[in-house]
């Protein structure tokens, strides 16, 4: 069995990892406490391969719970608004399985949005958000990137996942990421197949959502060896064969067609700068389409629903997740002002997208009538750049246009920082649920994004012009809108990351930029 | 070691390929799994059988056990899908076996995707099987708005053209009957009812591809079917008026139609119930309705709703709101200069 090595981190955390490096049999590994992640996204699942145990104290406290007798409790922080402290004004009186799950979310909620409960331990500042715990959630990375015990045999197609989840979530918190450079090399070099692509791990087939995986976390660290990495004529060809008569992307051969598959592919083949034009022996070249690009933007229309919002496949219901996909894949095919315009309602899509976010827990639904969760943070968070961005047209890069904002980024801050953080570090869903790093990385991401102005201008550091390397950003700053607060701390920056491709900009950049000047021949 | 395959004199002419997860390479791998030896084994022979492409029964035999282990591993329902195919395996058994694991594995997706391609082989079902509707709701008794099974389902009434078949309205109406918020079964039945059909490409809406005035409209509207189905919100919308599907289905359903929505002007104006400068409000869904209406009439009364909605009854939404007002209240500016 190998002998775990500490992530070559903060000295601090060799003290954290040194109990692990000790358990060198599966048996010790077995008990060891885990507090990683358990999601499952790469492959589509979100479920946990390992029953969740629920906070059993929690619920109980919780749930249905009659208001509390405010003579003998603790009274909210005086900087948090009656908004986030009470339930909906309107609410109706019949009684059904969502109206009790979401009642039940909202009571579980509100002592965490007042800075009530227990497991808060603060401290908060003015506006009453309690400060993000940076070293903890720093230290729950770290270690989410170390071993696994035999129960998470679930996640071995989602190898791929916890790397890109735990980079990325260390990257926003000001980490430098490049110290795993050799790590992440000896990670993927194994997944990468001969005939193209990289799959799940060892022996796995190519799968589209492995492959944005790699490619985002090899950007992230950065370096020669870590860029070439990929057999890019090789991806080319076998991304080819996925391309479908219809304009869509499959995510893997003999996989499902979904927005996934189109937007994992283009981010792809627009970081490692492929050729646009499909391979000879694309099937898809038999119906008559040339390039990985047509008909896509088309097959993306038709995954707005009637409700305004984009489905995963045309026909399905709305859904946040999709919505960014989407909406990310038309921003690389072209600007958002033209392509978002030309292919959705966009006035359909607003008012969907804006009723996601609820009071008083102030964070994001994925769907119509479904429940806030953390991780819609940023799916349904990031959507907003890029509508923004679509409404606001190209913006001069010296001086742009100081939009504001369309949505509340004081509830998704409060929702994120007072609902979603764990005690013992990493963040979560909601109140009563595990943290995991795919919530952890999804709502800082979140997080980020309420922290900047994103735009898109007409320079791109690509010399060949591609709309995707045209963005960038100003923080927002408290003063600058008295109307919509920003409820956090100067401390609690994050990096910003690129709208589309939900890492670093100059990371992103780097590696297209390094791919253009280092051309391979077909 | 002695393990189940390697002990097997059927699985003797095979030569397990070991897992490489990038430890013998130097640096230490990431996020590595310490896989239970049975695991390790059963994934090794795997890789073996794959790399030379074995359609067997054997493989099949595998296939089973390595889902059982790990049923989110996509390589492997895709290998047992393509092993089903060139045995000739009978499909219907196949289906069996598969319901009991869809309903261990309830948020598992690729379980629903084998089902498709399953379902999609026309020599073993060509027409939907009978038990299929039943299984769905079986499905849905344990999560009404479990996303693949949707999804399936969706496909399923496009594959076998069910659009009219009294089952799916039936089991719709079931679904919004035990939980009128159940904003999956609203889209279901949108599309049952004005999706595209046959030939035409699937889309969330009617004429999706159509300019941004012409989408979601029909090209054929049948006025008996739109006017059934508003009258089938309006009596979801009095049981709870704060539910945001029924309203948005009749949207969708007026769009299709290319009516208007002040149709329901009077409708919505039940929900906001004004008298002596007080308004009360049941829904804030009727209040957005009514701006929408007065934004054609008359801008100032729907400056006045989307208020409303700012202030009182959708507050968190307020930036969205006001840009709503703003962009009424520039409208009118260039329309009065």
């Amino acid at each position: 069995m190998p002998v775990v090595i500490a992530a070559a981190g903060k000295p601090r955390r060799r003290v954290r990892f040194s109990s692990s490096q000790t358990q060198t049999s599966a048996a010790a590994r077995e008990h060891a406490p885990i507090r990683s992640s358990r999601s499952n996204l790469a492959t589509g699942n979100r479920q946990s391969p390992a029953p969740t145990p629920r906070d059993q104290t929690v619920l109980k406290q919780n749930q249905n719970q009659p208001q509390r007798d405010s003579m003998c409790e603790p009274q909210p922080h005086p900087g948090v608004p009656a908004l986030f402290k009470e339930p909906p004004v309107l609410l109706d009186a019949l009684t059904t399985e969502t109206s009790e799950l979401q009642n039940g979310t909202v009571n579980k909620c509100l002592s965490f949005l007042e800075g009530l409960h227990s497991s808060q331990p603060g401290p908060f500042n003015k506006f009453g958000v309690p400060s993000l715990r940076q070293d903890e959630h720093v230290g729950y990375l770290y270690d989410s990137l170390e071993e696994y015990p035999a129960g998470f045999a679930g996640m071995d197609a989602s190898r791929p996942w916890m790397v890109y989840w735990a980079l990325a979530g260390l990257s926003l918190l000001g980490e430098d990421v490049t110290r795993f450079r050799e790590r992440v090399i000896s990670t993927f070099v194994p997944m990468q197949n001969p005939t193209g692509g990289i799959g799940g791990g060892h022996g796995q087939l190519s799968h589209c959502a492995s492959g944005y995986a790699a490619v985002l976390a090899l950007a992230m660290v950065g370096g020669e060896e870590a860029l070439k990495l990929i057999d890019r004529e090789r991806m080319w060809r076998w991304l080819g064969k996925l391309k479908q008569p219809d304009g869509g992307i499959r995510v893997c051969e003999g996989g499902e067609e979904d927005v996934r598959g189109a937007y994992c592919a283009m981010v792809i083949i627009s970081l490692l700068d492929l050729p646009l034009t499909l391979p000879p022996d694309a099937e898809a070249r038999k119906y008559g389409l040339e390039t990985f690009t047509s008909g896509l933007s088309d097959y993306l229309a038709r995954c707005q629903t009637f409700e305004g919002g984009i489905s995963g496949s045309p026909g399905s219901e709305a859904h946040g997740a999709y919505a960014f996909c989407a909406l990310a894949c038309l921003c690389i095919i072209g600007q958002p002002d033209e392509t978002v315009s030309r292919c959705m309602d966009v006035p359909l899509l607003l008012s969907w997208l804006s009723a996601r976010q609820y009071a008083p827990e102030g964070g994001f639904s994925g769907r119509t009538n479904k429940l806030v969760d953390g991780c819609y943070s940023h799916w349904v968070g990031s959507c907003w750049p890029l509508l923004q961005s679509t409404l606001d047209g190209v913006q001069s890069a010296a001086d742009p246009r100081r939009a504001g904002s369309l949505y509340s980024r004081e509830g998704l801050t409060r929702y994120i920082l007072a609902c979603c953080q764990s005690k013992h570090g990493g963040l979560r869903d909601k109140p009563g649920k595990h943290p995991d790093s795919y919530h952890t990385c999804y709502t800082l991401t979140g997080l980020s994004s309420v922290q900047y102005h994103h735009y898109h201008t007409t320079s791109s550091v690509s010399s060949k012009g591609a709309s995707a390397f045209s963005w960038k950003y100003t923080p927002i700053t408290t003063s600058e809108t008295p109307s919509d607060q920003n409820v956090f701390d100067e401390k609690d920056r994050l990096t910003a990351f690129h709208p589309i491709y939900v890492i670093p900009h100059a990371a992103a950049e780097n590696m297209r930029v390094w791919c253009e000047q280092n051309p391979f021949k077909i | 070691m002695e393990g189940k395959y390697s002990s097997d004199p059927e699985w003797a002419s095979i030569k397990p390929i070991p897992l490489n997860d990038g430890v013998e390479s130097g640096a230490e791998p990431l996020a590595t799994i310490a896989y239970a030896a049975e695991y390790l084994e059963a994934t090794s022979y795997l890789r073996a059988v794959m790399a030379a492409n074995e359609m067997s029964e054997r493989a099949l035999k595998l296939t089973e056990d390595i889902i059982s282990m790990n049923p989110a591993h996509y390589t492997v329902w895709i290998y047992r899908a393509k092993i089903l195919f060139a045995l000739q395996k009978d499909l219907k058994e196949e289906l069996e076996w598969l319901n009991g694991v869809s309903l261990k594995y309830l948020k598992n997706y690729q379980i629903w995707h084998h089902r498709q391609v399953l379902m999609s082989r026309k020599d073993f079902f060509p027409s939907p099987p009978p038990k299929e509707p039943d299984f769905l709701m079986e499905m849905f008794a344990q999560d009404c708005k479990n996303y693949h099974v949707w999804t399936y389902r969706h496909w399923y009434v496009r594959h076998f053209k069910l659009w009219d078949a009294p089952r799916e309205t039936q089991d719709v109406q079931a679904l919004l009957a035990s939980d009128v918020r159940n904003n999956s079964a609203w889209n279901h039945r949108f599309m049952l009812r004005f999706g595209p059909r046959d030939d035409e490409p699937d889309a969330g809406m009617p004429n999706s591809s159509g300019g941004a005035s012409e989408k979601g409209r029909l090209a054929v509207v049948d006025e008996d079917v739109v006017d059934a189905e508003l009258k089938f919100a309006q009596s979801k919308i009095v049981r709870a008026p704060e539910n945001r599907s029924p309203w948005s289905y009749a949207r969708g359903v007026l769009r299709a139609a290319g009516r208007p929505l002040s149709e329901w002007k009077e409708f919505a104006s039940k929900f906001v119930i004004e008298s002596q400068g007080n308004v009360e409000v049941k829904s804030s869904h009727a209040v957005e309705w009514l701006a929408d209406v007065f934004a054609e009439e008359n801008g100032q009364e729907a400056v006045r709703m989307l208020t409303l909605l700012k202030e009182k009854y959708d507050p968190i939404r307020s930036n969205y709101w006001d840009y709503r007002i703003r962009s009424i209240t520039a409208q009118e500016v260039s329309a009065s200069a």
